[in-house]
């Protein structure tokens, strides 16, 4: 089990990069990316038994350019069968690489694989899936098994994906570096909502999606090595650390949801909460501010009460304040309403909700409703929360979300009469 | 986000289907299939069988009951389902509308609730 947990590290670290290798070497990423998990699948059978080789990411790349040669020779057989013109596969020469090739390459490869999976041509799913396989090593089963879909549909989208990045006839390389920055935002996006598909998930059937939180941790964890001076990246990292120590205590042993505010703070992870902080502290003195940064701030001043009624609301407050200059949007002036109510008193945090009420843009969304009737319940408004708490309930799609939701009506119901 | 497209049917989709009209219809329907396919969309769908075949289970008071049907005395029964994932309501929507069944009888498009739930 050891070897197996050791091997399975390093391959996972070396995949991207025997990728890059491959697509820098032979082009055709699509069919790169398939020969490379044909070689991670052989590599974790052999590797537990025969002991990791010596240059464990030459061995990758040597049995992968094999995979691709024979999957050249049988595309070129199909299209001879076909009569129509091979002009597909590179010279017989580059087939097989000569032992001296099989180096590990100077450049890392990883953050060009990475752009290359998240290009905002496909899909956020298509991004998600490329993204854990392609960089993070994991097998098409096991991602859809994470994502609750069958083996066949996550199998489609990875190949739709890579069908896209092949039509549209993109080069291995960065993104020229006027469009590095917005696509460094997809790249980080496309974490975040790896980490959340995780970080959501209750117990029961959905253990094994929990698992995706410390993949988005390991890759963001990558990008911040390979990019140490860009702050929105260390900020995703402390956010995704910060939020990732509350994870054991925001569910009960059933499944059931609990809100921060009645979580057991003794289960919190604090070596997260120290290296999420830490991160943090060094990022903010030296980077110019974004939003990630000011969400993991957020992350940090709750994780560091020790006691819910210790919370430094009016600093989170400000932060809100901030990231709404950021990066406006009705859910971030909705969490803005609950700091505002906690810090000035719930009317004022009501007051606030108003507005974005009219606004309507939130209209219909559970959230809402669900944040309102916390509020009047603060507010001492029983009968109005009560049904707000119930609307909320029906809006949601989420049953651990509705459970909650109903749990909460009913405990005003019964304090009431 | 997942959906349910529950495709509902009156007696005259299926003679519908099987007329003249068939033909195209069921050319429409393999269309959609097939895009849904390609697009990663489809998680699954199943057809039933005639309303007739159902068997309508109760118990009550720890008694059981089965009895047939019911039958087509209704004017529109639950004739089979997709499910898909799709990225916006919209589009669920727009596949639905899609489906043969929207213009001969209706489809309804309902959220499949997740297992998931967001920060409290």
């Amino acid at each position: 089990m050891r070897a197996e947990a050791r091997a399975e590290d390093l391959l996972r670290r070396l995949a991207p990069q025997a990728l890059g290798a491959l697509a820098r070497r032979y082009g055709h990423f699509d069919m790169c990316e398939d020969a490379v998990q044909e070689a991670l699948l052989e590599a974790a059978i052999q590797w537990p038994v025969q002991g990791i080789p010596e240059r464990p990411q030459g061995w990758l790349i040597t049995v992968a350019s094999r995979r691709l040669t024979d999957q050249f020779r049988s595309e070129q057989a199909r299209r001879r069968r076909e009569a129509t013109v091979a002009a597909l596969a590179p010279p017989e020469a580059c087939f097989a690489p000569s032992p001296g090739e099989d180096a590990p390459p100077d450049q890392d490869d990883t953050l060009t694989v990475l752009f290359l999976c998240c290009h905002p041509a496909l899909s956020p799913a298509s991004q998600i899936a490329l993204t854990l396989r392609a960089v993070g090593g994991l097998t098409t089963a096991e991602i859809a098994r994470a994502f609750l879909v069958p083996e066949g549909t996550m199998a489609q989208r990875i190949s739709r994906a890579k069908g896209r990045i092949r039509a549209s006839g993109l080069p291995f390389s960065l993104p020229p570096e006027p469009e590095r920055a917005d696509r460094l935002r997809v790249v980080l996006h496309t974490l975040y909502l790896i980490f959340n598909e995780g970080y959501t998930a209750t117990t029961g059937p959905d253990l094994q999606r929990g698992e995706l939180t410390g993949e988005a941790i390991r890759l963001a964890r990558t990008v911040h090595q390979l990019l140490p001076d860009d702050g929105e990246v260390a900020g995703l990292l402390a956010l995704l650390l910060l939020t990732d120590a509350r994870r054991a205590a925001r569910t009960s042993a059933d499944g059931a949801l609990i809100p921060l505010a009645d979580q057991d703070r003794a289960r919190w992870n604090q070596a997260s909460i120290r290296e999420g902080v830490a991160l943090l502290s060094r990022t903010l003195t030296c980077a110019p501010l974004g939003p990630y940064q000011v969400q993991a701030a957020i992350a940090a001043v709750h994780d560091e009460a020790a006691r819910a009624e210790e919370t430094d609301w009016p600093q989170i407050l400000a932060l809100y304040q901030l990231l709404e200059r950021l990066s406006p949007s009705p859910i971030v002036t909705l969490n803005r309403a609950v700091a505002v109510a906690m810090a000035r008193g719930p009317q004022a945090g009501l007051d606030l909700l108003a507005t974005l009420d009219t606004e309507g843009q939130l209209a219909g969304n559970h959230r809402l409703d669900a944040v309102r009737a916390h509020l009047l319940e603060l507010a001492g408004d029983y009968a109005a929360a009560r049904n707000r708490y119930r609307a909320a309930a029906r809006r949601t799609t989420s049953l651990p979300e509705r459970r909650y939701l109903e749990s909460r009506a009913a405990r005003l119901a019964s304090a009431d009469e | 986000m997942k959906y349910m497209l529950m495709i509902y049917d009156n007696p005259g989709t299926r003679e519908a289907f099987f007329g003249e009209e068939g033909k195209v219809l069921m050319a429409e329907m393999d269309a959609l299939m097939q895009e849904l396919t390609e697009s990663g969309e489809l998680i699954g769908g199943e057809a039933l069988a005639d309303p007739s075949n159902t068997k309508t289970v109760r118990v009550r008071d720890g008694v059981l009951a089965i009895t047939d049907g019911p039958f087509a005395e209704a004017k529109e029964h639950f004739g089979g389902y997709l499910i898909v994932e799709c990225e916006r309501p919209e589009r669920a929507t727009e596949i639905a509308a899609r489906w043969p069944n929207a213009k001969l009888c209706a489809m309804e498009v309902r959220p499949i609730m997740e297992r998931s739930g967001g920060e409290l």
